[in-house]
């Protein structure tokens, strides 16, 4: 069952500005986990937040869980399914102590006191960092602000959270908390995750990369046929996994490699098979 | 320069201010500004900064940081004390006379009360307010304080969002001021030397950009607020009670009736009760 659709999506931020969005057509499944690649102004952001309603198409639409987000009287109903990590941790903490933060989604919503109590508990101890509610949010490191910022969308109920480059600014164990946090709540708690992403090793995670270009979608499938399609990947300036790299690198040197190889081991097994070896 | 801002600092800690209900405190501390600015006679003036003391002395903040929120202000006092010692006629002899300098008796007592309801002003609302609330309790408490406004259509919720949103952003502010300040001196810029026009002047470069980085936070954080459903204070809950207790009350009886007291003792001569005292033996 889809939980987003778009249906001949068309953004434009202002009547005489160019149009952001190009006519996009998508369904992303409930429980999916995908992956959005695309050059800078490509228009990624922009598709995140018609996704979450904080924009309105100008033409087409954007269902999220049955509600078209144009619907101005359920627009905080389609916000509260679908949250949004943003890139720069400083810039979406909103309280100076970690529990105010968090607890800032369900305070909106006007949920009782106890209720906000039991989410702001359960939403940090999902992303492990029940023991820092009373520290201040400014002390903590890029991957536990980040990790803050979860939980505060967390603490809302969603049921799907976007994640627009939420690993860009962060230092290579911050990265790996993130990934590990996203895979979590897609796979053991079921949300859909859709993560926009300049990091090739996160995309391969996914199951499903959709690559934008020019505000269109240029390519969309399962990890494996997206980085079997080097030369279109690279028209469009963008690279691939590094593996995939070097296999695309040897078939182009004459060797017949598979296309679309993407974790290191894979490609191993496959040289080693051609290398006519067998010894173990 | 900017290490020096002890604006919004909050020191967590468990000391009677500490737990004490935020709204009191707002409260007390305008009594406590009545009483400092109120004390005139010397018996007056004394108990007020006793008041002073009291406040700094329960708040178990280091002397170290109490002497910092004083920092700032010693050009002030200085200045004060020195005018006040100098330019105060007096209508007895006077105490000192040497050239154009002439102090009397009035000027001394003077300098010595002006100082010392600086002093408290300074040094009281950073106890009883910045070192010792939370931010996040301050906000809701003025919010709570001030919401009979809204019923003339104040924007009190507002106003109290937009506060604890500066409160969270005056560190990111400063690191972000002093990161473009040591790029702009990597690129030999110069900020120490010259006049004061030039000096203003270099800081410019300075300004601008932090400017811009400033606008553009402001618009991801509206994002992100967006994103979390926020829609001003209408339906909002709090995940916090304000909860005053009868330890609260009392604080607050006792600093009204320290008010009354030292409206009272600015009405008393002392010399006379002294005089009368003395009668009585
Ligand atoms: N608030 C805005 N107002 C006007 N134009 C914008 C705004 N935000 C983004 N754009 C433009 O929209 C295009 C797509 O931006 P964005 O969605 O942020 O791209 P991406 O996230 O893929 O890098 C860019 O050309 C950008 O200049
Ligand atoms: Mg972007």
């Amino acid at each position: 069952m889809s939980f987003i659709t778009c249906r001949g999506l068309t953004f434009s931020y202002s009547p005489e500005s160019r149009v952001v969005i190009n006519g996009i057509d998508l369904e992303i499944e409930k429980g999916s986990y995908t992956a959005v690649l695309g050059h800078n102004g490509c228009g990624k952001s922009t598709l995140a937040k018609l996704m979450c309603g904080i924009l309105l198409p100008t033409g087409g639409s954007v269902c999220v869980g049955g509600i078209d987000t144009a619907d101005a009287e359920r627009a905080y109903e389609v916000r509260r399914k679908c949250g949004m990590v943003f890139q720069n941790p400083d810039n979406q903490l909103v309280a100076s102590i970690v529990e105010d933060d968090v607890a800032f989604a369900p305070e909106n919503l006007g949920l009782p006191r106890g209720e906000i109590r039991r989410r702001v508990d359960e939403a940090l101890a999902t992303v492990d960092m029940s023991g820092y509610a009373k520290h201040s949010a400014n002390k903590l490191s890029g991957g536990q602000k980040q990790r803050v910022a979860i939980a505060g969308v967390l603490a809302m109920g969603p049921e799907c959270i976007i994640f627009d480059e939420a690993t860009a600014m962060l230092d290579p164990t911050g990265r790996q908390e993130i990934n590990a946090a996203m895979k979590r709540l897609n796979r053991e708690m079921g949300l859909t995750v859709i993560t926009i992403t300049h990091y090739m090793s996160e995309a391969v995670e996914a199951d499903r990369i959709i690559v934008m270009d020019h505000g269109a979608v240029a390519a969309d499938g399962s990890p494996r046929e997206i980085f079997s399609q080097v030369e279109k990947l690279k028209a469009i300036s963008l690279s691939v996994p590094q593996v995939t790299e070097l296999m695309y690198e040897m078939e182009l040197d004459g060797f017949a490699m598979p296309r679309g190889i993407l974790h290191a081991m894979e490609a191993a097994d496959e040289i080693e098979k051609r290398a006519g070896g067998g010894k173990k | 320069m900017l290490k020096d801002v002890t604006f919004g600092q909050y020191y967590p800690g468990d000391s009677f201010l500490h737990r004490a209900d935020a709204r009191i405190k707002i409260i007390i501390l305008i009594i406590y500004l009545v009483i400092a600015l109120a004390a005139q006679s010397a018996l007056a003036v004394a108990l007020s900064a006793a008041f002073t003391l009291y406040l700094a002395v329960a708040s178990h903040i280091k002397l170290r940081l109490l002497l910092k929120s004083v920092k700032p202000l010693i050009f002030v006092l200085v200045f004060t004390g020195i005018i006040n010692l100098f330019f105060t006629a007096g209508s007895g002899e006077p105490l000192l006379q040497w050239k154009f300098i002439t102090i009397y008796r009035e000027g001394i007592r003077n300098a010595v009360i002006m100082l010392i309801r600086l002093v408290s002003l300074v040094l009281g609302s950073a106890v009883l307010i910045s070192y010792t609330t939370n931010p996040i309790d301050l906000t809701d408490a003025i919010e709570s304080l001030l919401s009979p406004l809204k019923k003339i259509k104040v924007p009190v919720h507002e106003f109290a969002m937009m506060m604890s949103i500066a409160l969270k952003f005056i560190p990111t502010l400063i690191e972000e001021t002093n990161k473009i300040i040591s790029a702009q001196k990597a690129r030999c810029a110069d900020f120490e030397s010259g006049n004061v026009f030039r000096r203003i002047k270099s800081l410019v470069p300075v300004l601008v950009p932090l400017f811009v980085s400033a606008i553009r936070r402001a618009e991801e954080l509206a994002d992100a607020m967006e994103c979390r459903c926020y829609r001003g204070g209408e339906g909002r809950t709090k995940l916090k009670e304000m909860k005053t207790r009868p330890a609260d009350w009392i604080f607050l009886l006792a600093a009204a009736a320290m008010c009354a007291c030292v409206i009272f003792l600015n009405r008393v001569p002392v010399k006379e009760v002294f005089e009368f005292w003395k009668g009585m033996f």
